[in-house]
């Protein structure tokens, strides 16, 4: 199969998922024809939220591919590192520090971020596998800690606290067009790295022979991908797993060049959290499950399982 | 022959340890220095100091320019390292591995015809055995255009038929002019290659000198703290009653 047709079923697949993203819900929407009632549901509703999945699912899945090359480690990304847990802590602290801010609970949520991968990247020297351990065993202290901002939280907050820790893409404490613009410069940053990844996917003595600056690629790295782990999870909340699963099929289907999985990943993360999304709020409607519990729920298994292959 | 690197006065040490102090080296172009030593010796971290990968104490000029004058890129240009294998976690195609090392699809060709891994180039790094993976590294290796090779052990996984041909290759790279560095460990590899020896005992001693010279039986005994002897071209290690 060659790349041309590969991108085309990539692209057959967002629309797909962007029409179902639109037309599924409480009840059924033609997005090619509605009317009245259902343009403003179509128009005020849906399409915000096709937007919010998009970029955010896209975004976690360059966070995941960065994180990946950043550690050595196929298996590492925001929220199985503890970086999901850290901009929680983050952003629930600023909540309860002035509520209601979603400039500050943004801020919160990107300071929580960069602290936590610093903490992880502290482990860098032992080693990929205890790096992530550490990583795992952190996010473990993240949510201890959350639970505990929670029990101090003000009754009126925690429904808010709640639905954000959950993934919730029905509103965005951001602006769409500032998503829709991270998005856009995360793919072009990605795209001006890729060369500097790929020399690093053979380890940073081989990455630095070859001429990169390999201290300075980490930092950069390590900031993009704070930054954008800090972005989407302060649009949409924590939701894991999309950075682990889109990267590893994105190789599975172009190979591990930077060139193509990045722009892969940024489209394929969008796909996924499309279609999560419109599974989450069709399956128990007029009830809404949180999208964060359902891509835990295909994650977790796939994480397992490329667990057991790896050994 | 020209003088393409000079270290004076260098030292390394490893965590609080002193690898070896005072080691004085011209690396010349069209000739091969042999790296010898016991196991953690220190030789992989010499090769890695002439690379610029790890800091060293001393002097060190790479064509009469402090090392740490050099960007990484331009080091890069100049001194080609070849050293552990790469992780193959990531799914890397051998193809995809050699064109990290060299932009020009068409200078693939004569290195993997040398290495005669022709046959490997679609294949992910994770599929090789361990001697293929060796030579997709000197593959790419062969693939910059630096004067200084410096090469680690280039020799470890390969089976003898390879290991010849890669011998070879060094010589031949050598007589076109390039300067080669390399880690060995036979003793015999290293008689037939060497131009100059750098001697490192472990004990915080390290010498070079030209081959005939440094290549003496006592001298390799006592290094490696092993009976040798020595028969026509062949320094063989004696192995006493016990085989």
């Amino acid at each position: 199969m060659n790349q041309s047709v590969k991108w085309t079923m990539v692209l057959v697949m967002l629309i797909v998922a962007a029409l179902l993203c639109l037309g599924l819900g409480e009840q059924w929407i033609n997005p090619f024809a509605a009317n009245g009632q259902d343009a403003v549901i179509l128009w005020e509703l849906r399409w915000p939220r096709l937007f919010i999945a998009f970029t955010v699912g896209g975004l976690l899945a360059l966070a995941g591919a960065w994180f990946q090359v950043l550690l050595g480690n196929p298996l590492a990304e925001p929220y199985v590192l503890g970086v999901a847990g850290s901009a929680s802590v983050g952003a629930v602290t600023a909540l309860m520090i002035y509520p209601e801010s979603a400039l500050l609970m943004s801020v919160g949520a990107f300071v929580g971020a960069w602290i936590g991968i610093s903490i992880v990247m502290a482990f860098a020297h032992l080693g990929s596998g205890r790096m992530l351990l550490a990583g795992v065993v952190l996010a473990a202290f993240w949510s201890a800690l959350l639970a505990l901002l929670l029990a101090l939280l003000p009754r009126s907050e925690l429904g808010l606290a709640f639905a954000w820790m959950m993934g919730d893409l029905s509103h965005s404490d951001l602006p769409i067009p500032l998503l829709l613009l991270t998005w856009g410069l995360a793919l072009v940053c990605g795209f001006f790295l890729s060369r500097s990844l790929d020399a690093l996917l053979l380890g940073e003595r081989h990455a630095e022979a070859l001429g990169i600056e390999v201290k300075r690629l980490r930092n950069r790295l390590l900031l993009l991908a704070s930054a954008v782990t800090a972005i989407a999870v302060t649009a949409a909340g924590t939701i894991g797993f999309v950075g682990l699963v889109i990267p590893h099929l994105m190789r599975l289907l172009f190979g591990s060049l930077h060139r193509a999985v990045l722009p892969a990943s940024a489209i394929g993360g969008g796909i996924l959290l499309m279609l999560a999304d419109s599974v989450a709020r069709t399956i128990v409607a007029p009830s809404e499950l949180p999208v964060g519990v359902l891509t835990a729920m295909i994650g977790v298994p796939v994480f397992l399982f490329l667990l057991l292959r790896r050994s | 022959m020209e003088n393409l690197m000079h270290a004076s006065r260098l030292s390394l040490q490893r965590g609080d340890d002193l690898l070896f102090n005072n080691l004085n080296l011209y690396i010349r172009s069209a000739e091969i220095t042999v790296i010898l030593g016991p196991n953690g010796a220190g030789k992989s971290s010499l090769l890695l100091a002439l690379a610029g990968l790890i800091p060293a104490d001393g002097d060190l000029q790479l064509q009469a320019t402090a090392m740490s004058e050099y960007s990484r890129m331009e080091i890069a240009t100049k001194v080609a390292w070849q050293g552990e294998l790469p992780p193959t976690e990531f799914g890397l195609t051998v193809k995809q591995r050699l064109n990290l090392a060299s932009d020009g699809e068409e200078n693939l060709i004569p290195a993997t015809k040398a290495m005669e891994i022709e046959a490997l180039l679609n294949r992910p790094l994770a599929e090789l055995s361990s001697g293929e993976r060796q030579r997709v590294e000197l593959a790419a290796l062969m693939l910059r255009p630096a004067p200084i090779w410096l090469l680690d052990e280039p020799t470890a996984h390969l089976d003898i038929k390879h290991q010849v041909q890669c011998l070879n290759m060094m010589k031949k790279q050598a007589n076109a002019g390039r300067a080669i560095v390399t880690v060995l460990h036979d003793l015999q590899q290293a008689m037939a290659v060497a131009d100059q020896v750098v001697l490192i005992d472990g004990q915080g001693h390290a010498e070079a000198g030209p081959a005939g010279q440094m290549l003496d039986v006592d001298r390799l005994a006592s290094l490696f703290d092993t009976p040798l002897i020595r028969q026509g071209k062949l320094l063989m290690p004696e192995y006493g009653d016990g085989i």
